[in-house]
């Protein structure tokens, strides 16, 4: 990126890719290396995980609860109501927990783990680090990355537990959807493997890396100005959605 | 050093509440809630027709479930369908001349087992058989008792025109299939309102292999199925004389709603609200 200066925006986009997955290499190498930084992982994934459970939550809480809302109204054309506790938990499970979760993240933390490496950059932190033989890889990279790893998936349940929560709030509680048809209709749909594991666990595995990956490699290439930082910033909400939504069409295709 | 506490417990939190939500997606909301451990036994039933019970569906006494859909598959040599049945060890008093049948839940909903007693003092065991079952009774069957039957459309070659007039053709619209004894052999080309004669003018196209129907035959609109689409139904009729291009049927049946058939049968059509089976329970105790 700051090797040479191209005009033409395919082949600086191309470069930007090919930068980012030799980035991502580099951080794969340096994991092992951040096992005595373990304790900053720690406090990564506090910042990260932790942090974003408020908006996580009450996200969840709102998707869930619109869900049921929308989908009684339609299904009641159909006198299908009691479908609604099935659908609200497959489209949760399966697309809305995953998706809107990592889109959520990249713009909680994503963008929060950008502008701090960024920062690090332009104040001169990670020279600093390299001088006192501190790989700024393994200390800065990898427990970023290892952290929204480790965080999607616990939020992505977090979110879909309490979606499931907000559609029963509205179906059973204020819609008037009787509460063991609501239960035994979701509980005979919804497949473990099929639709938790492939669906909430593999997926926001693949958007936490994906997340965590586009906001450490934004910070760590953005120029050393506040401009270059802000810029950074806005490029990691963008390529993080842009990644996710492709990336959810791929994975669909190929998990369900 | 306490600020460095802080966040470590923050995050074990954290971790503790991930890993609960997902222990309480995976257990309580999808099909393993259903799979309770319980010791079972295993009663073989054979049905002429399963309909669409698939394995792992309920087995009912009385509505209440008592295990499930073990296995299924087709019986060697015979076309009947062999389904292992896995009851609960606590229902173990199940008389040996107990009916199996194969129901719907609701119109449109899934299919189950559902066992009635019989009279027997003794008890079916383990790996016993239940000799009388019923089988499912597809809804198109006993549809197709009252209307036509349902079938699917064939490709066309030529074809010629008649018209026939309804009072109704329901939502009867251009391209409905046109059917005789539940074959495709047309399509409807168009369907104009007649301000005059205050019916529907409907111009069927026959395909040309289908030109020996008698011109006395009668054209009815009948519905595919409880909410299917509608299509109409010729029935031939004795005439020597067969119907040739711009004729026009004149026995018709108009469409027939399915409420007006319903309410023909069921006198309290009144709803009642309340359509789950809440035949377990005598008064409605906990409704309020």
């Amino acid at each position: 990126m700051n090797a040479r200066v191209d005009d033409n925006v395919v082949s600086r986009s191309l470069a930007q890719i090919g930068e980012c997955g030799l980035f991502l290499l580099k951080v794969l190498a340096a994991i092992p290396r951040s096992g005595r930084y373990a304790r900053e992982t720690v406090r990564q994934l506090w910042f990260v995980g932790a942090m974003s459970l408020t908006i996580i939550m009450t996200c969840g809480l709102f998707v869930g609860m619109v869900l049921g809302l929308q989908l009684y109204h339609v299904l009641s054309i159909f006198g299908g109501t009691a479908a609604t506790g099935t659908v609200v938990a497959l489209s949760i499970y399966r697309e809305l927990g995953p998706v809107v979760t990592a889109l959520l993240f990249a713009g909680r933390a994503g963008t929060a783990v950008t502008a701090e490496i960024g920062l690090m950059r332009a104040t001169d932190q990670i020279a600093a680090m390299e001088l006192m033989a501190v790989d700024p890889l393994a200390y800065v990279a990898a427990p970023r990355f290892l952290a929204g790893l480790i965080a999607m998936p616990l939020l992505c349940c977090v979110f879909c537990a309490l979606g499931i929560f907000g559609g029963h709030l509205v179906g059973v509680s204020w819609l008037g959807i009787d509460n063991g048809t609501f239960w035994s209709n979701m509980t005979d749909t919804v497949e473990v493997w099929q639709d938790i594991v492939n669906g909430v666990i593999w997926k926001s595995l693949a958007f936490g890396a994906v997340v965590a990956l586009i906001a450490v490699f934004q910070g760590y290439t953005a120029p050393p100005t506040s401009e270059g930082v802000a810029y950074a910033t806005t490029r990691t909400v963008v390529a993080s959605s842009i990644a996710i939504l492709a990336l959810d069409f791929v994975l669909t295709a190929f998990l369900m | 050093m306490s600020q460095r506490k802080s966040y470590a417990v923050g995050t074990g939190l954290f971790i503790v509440l991930g890993f609960a939500a997902l222990g309480y997606l995976a257990t309580q909301t999808s099909s393993v809630a259903n799979r309770h451990h319980g010791a079972t036994y295993t009663v073989d039933a054979k049905f002429e027709n399963i309909g669409q019970l698939k394995e792992r569906a309920p087995v009912k006494i009385a509505g209440v479930r008592v295990g499930e859909v073990a296995s299924i598959a087709l019986a060697k040599g015979a076309p009947v369908a062999d389904v292992k049945l896995a009851i609960d060890k606590r229902y173990a008093d199940i008389p040996v001349d107990s009916v199996a049948t194969v129901f719907t839940s609701g119109l449109l909903g899934d299919q189950y087992v559902g066992i009635e007693y019989g009279h027997a003092r003794q008890y079916i065991a383990d790996g016993g058989k239940l000799g009388l079952t019923r089988s499912s009774q597809p809804l198109e069957e006993m549809l197709g008792k009252f209307f036509g039957a349902g079938g699917g459309a064939d490709a066309i070659g030529g074809s010629y025109d008649v018209t026939a007039r309804f009072s109704n053709v329901g939502t009867l619209s251009a391209g409905s299939p046109v059917k005789m004894a539940g074959v495709a052999i047309g399509r409807v080309l168009s369907v104009q309102a007649e301000p005059g004669k205050l019916d529907a003018l409907v111009t069927l196209a026959i395909d040309n292999r289908y030109n020996q129907i008698p011109d006395d035959s009668s054209a009815a609109v009948f519905t595919s199925g409880l909410i299917g689409s509608q299509y109409v139904a010729i029935q031939p009729g004795g005439s020597p004389d067969m119907l040739k291009n711009g004729d026009e049927m004149i026995l018709t049946q108009s469409a027939m709603q399915l409420e007006d058939l319903i309410g023909k049968f069921l006198v309290n059509g009144s709803g009642s609200g309340d359509k789950k089976d809440s035949g377990s329970s005598a008064t409605p105790a906990g409704k309020h």
